[in-house]
């Protein structure tokens, strides 16, 4: 279960195993049922956390809207980042949508661990970079392509979450209003097929 | 070397060393160790900084004038940043990825960049123990402000996002064309002219 989180610290620079049971140390188990919050607006957000097992997201309310800005699955890290690295209260919802694991880990743990060494302090600029360049990305996508070209590219990179995320959350996401997005659907079978070669 | 542009080394010297301290205590010694690695660029005004299709070598910061980013969309160009004294600007994915800008950068004023190479950033970081904090904290600010700007973009209404922005940079109605301006907010001229009359009744 563990070799998920090792493999992606290794993906930034190497860990040793000795640092990696430092790590485990400081990290605390989750589990939480469908559907349950991890952070509201106006708390500050106190943990960082690696997706396990499960599905989760990220979002605000506009109105009666759900603005989705992240959906993370196994293998991923999820939090009200700006929160948790400025200690300001979150504008954002993080909430599971499915039954979901996850290892925390605390603000409080994170500074001890970037006391006792500098190979820290580069885990995390380099896991910061990644959140930066995620948004980046988003952004420059969201402006760069048409609807229809977003559709394809996410069904294409995350055939999984087609089945496993509510079409209202992935339209959110995708930034697609909710009728383009039915209109879009057919495009999925081109989609499944091509995977199924 | 003229006096003047001594003096004006010197006060992009001080501009960064300030700067840099904001972010976390650094000795004189540490400060300077820092801008061996750093280097100051000169543009005049409407300069391109950085092409779309060229690897951005440098992270910068505007120690004087005005730069702004933007993204061509068919005729379009698509404002992303606006940065003045003190702003951190590049194109992030370029430089952090080593692949071709998507992005142009330009100057809209003549400019005075503080800049570190891509080279020098990495060589900065093995030498410097104070280097991954720095660089990581300068990092995590940036996050910050682009999740912000991301967050006012979906959640506010035009009006909101026009007097959010005028109230917190007044003096950029001034040095940036309303057409630029308006992109950059996503705001339509049109609308954007009618929103100025918010401004006047403020003064």
């Amino acid at each position: 279960m563990f070799e998920e989180l090792y493999s992606f610290l290794n993906r930034y620079t190497p860990v040793s195993s000795a640092d990696f049971d430092t790590l485990m140390k400081k990290m605390e188990m989750r589990t939480y049922k469908k559907k349950e919050q991890l952070i509201h607006t106006g708390e500050t957000e106190q943990h960082l956390y690696f997706v396990v097992k499960g599905l989760t997201r990220k979002y605000f309310k506009k109105g009666k809207q759900e603005i989705i800005t992240h959906i993370v699955k196994e293998g991923g890290i999820i939090s009200s980042a700006a929160s948790f690295f400025s200690q300001t209260p979150s504008r954002y919802i993080v909430e599971t949508i499915e039954p979901t694991t996850l290892l925390a880990l605390s603000k409080q743990s994170l500074e001890e661990l970037l006391a006792t060494g500098n190979k820290w302090e580069k885990i995390l600029r380099l896991m910061t970079t990644q959140f930066f360049l995620v948004q980046e990305y988003r952004l420059l996508d969201n402006i760069r392509y048409t609807a229809r070209e977003r559709f394809v590219k996410f069904m294409e990179q995350n055939p999984d979450l087609l089945l496993r995320v509510p079409q209202k959350y992935l339209a959110s996401y995708l930034n697609i209003k909710p009728e383009t997005f039915s209109r879009m659907k057919h495009l999925m079978a081109g989609v499944k097929n091509r995977k199924n070669l | 070397m003229s006096d003047v542009l001594k003096n004006s080394d010197q006060l992009s010297r001080e501009f960064v060393h300030n700067y840099l301290q904001k972010f976390m205590p650094l000795s004189v010694t540490e400060v300077e160790g820092l801008m061996q690695y750093c280097e100051f660029r000169k543009f005049g005004k409407k300069e391109i900084i950085v092409q779309e299709g060229e690897t951005d070598n440098y992270l910068n910061m505007v120690v004087q004038g005005l730069v702004r980013k933007f993204i061509r969309v068919k005729k379009n160009e698509v404002i992303l940043q606006l940065a003045t004294e003190g702003h951190v600007i590049h194109s992030e994915i370029s430089f952090l990825t080593r692949s071709p800008s998507l992005v142009v950068l330009d100057t809209l004023e003549p400019t005075i960049l503080a800049s570190i190479n891509y080279e020098n950033m990495e060589a900065a970081l093995k030498e410097h123990p104070q280097g991954e904090k720095l660089g990581r904290l300068i990092l995590t600010r940036m996050y910050i402000k682009k999740d912000e700007r991301r967050y006012i973009e979906l959640s506010r209404t035009v009006r909101e996002r026009f007097i959010d922005y005028v109230t917190h940079h007044p003096h950029m109605l001034q040095r940036v064309p309303q057409k630029y301006l308006a992109t950059y907010l996503n705001i339509k001229p049109e609308t954007f002219s009618r929103l100025k009359h918010l401004v006047r009744v403020k003064k």
